[in-house]
């Protein structure tokens, strides 16, 4: 019927057998997609597993392209922006993909930009990439900058200084 | 705005909010989008699937919703799908509206003509 009932239902065993092959069974896959692929689904008779492409782990967050979301976003995960963010960001690790854009603050413990960030990044580790547009300040500990980037403001290595001398 | 929604719909891959993602403001987007965690606001979408494990408090406008997790507040759309596992509270705005035994809701659910869906970006009542 819906979902939550057939999630809790397999503690048979049996199925986790299955899975295992089958993963074995995605390894070949980049060499020969098709049959690989055929062979999966007739091993598992439930179809949960998701096809191995670009679609992330169900954690991670995915505002896409066509997203825009006015507001604060707060996540203990990963989240990757593609779309338009107005307002601040805060999760473990953030992407800002090319064509993305975030005007706000970025905060996290990784941060890393393809897109256009406007206000601020207080992150831990930083990576700018070539594509990167950032205006405003950056608030890190460990940056790594890409020629190409574009930088207007200021780098401070003052991530999370709580033992500082004096 | 679903016929422009229509077109995009194709052109980008659903968005997902994750598990632990909280979201307090405005989401708009064109295509679907699956909410697992918590938004507290507005949802625009083209299709709007809340998972079982969701937490959505505030309006949402959209041309399909399909709701299995905790909702509280206004829906707005054409088709509505309330799978047995979701708690609702609030109001349903909907043409067509499926209810699946075991579902929890409190509150009312008015029909409204399609046409009254056409407009809803202008509707007072659906700002934030």
């Amino acid at each position: 019927m819906s979902s939550i009932f057939t999630r809790n239902e397999p503690s048979q065993g049996d199925k986790t057998e299955p899975q295992k092959s089958e993963s074995a069974a995605s390894l070949d896959q980049a060499k020969r997609p098709s049959p690989a692929m055929a062979q999966a689904s007739a091993q598992v008779i439930t179809p949960p597993a998701p096809p191995p492409t670009t679609q992330p782990a169900k954690g991670v967050s995915v505002i896409s392209r066509a997203l825009k979301i006015t507001g604060q976003l707060e996540s203990s995960e990963d989240i990757q922006i593609e779309g338009e963010v107005e307002g601040d960001v805060r999760a473990a690790t953030v992407r800002v993909g090319a064509g993305a854009k975030v005007r706000g603050t970025v905060s996290g413990d990784e941060v890393e930009l393809s897109g256009t960030v406007e206000g601020k990044i207080e992150a831990r580790k930083v990576v700018l990439t070539s594509t990167a547009h950032m205006s405003g300040d950056i608030i890190h500990k460990d940056v790594s900058i890409q020629s190409g980037a574009y930088i207007n403001g200021h780098l401070k290595p003052e991530y999370s200084k709580p033992e500082q001398p004096g | 705005m679903f016929a422009r929604a229509q077109q995009i719909h194709a052109e980008h891959p659903p968005s997902r909010l994750g598990r632990a993602l909280r979201v307090r403001g405005l989401v708009e987007m064109d295509g679907e989008l699956t909410v697992d965690g918590t938004v507290l606001g507005r949802i625009n979408a083209y299709r709007v699937n809340l998972s079982s494990e969701s937490h959505v408090e505030g309006d949402v406008v959209a041309n399909e919703v399909h709701v299995e997790g905790r909702f509280s507040g206004r829906i707005f759309a054409l088709h509505v799908t309330v799978e047995s596992s979701a708690t609702i509270t609030g109001r349903i705005f909907h043409n067509t509206v499926s209810v699946a035994k075991g579902a929890r809701i409190d509150g009312r659910m008015p029909w409204r003509p399609p046409s009254y869906f056409l407009t809803l970006t202008q509707l007072p009542e659906t700002r934030l």
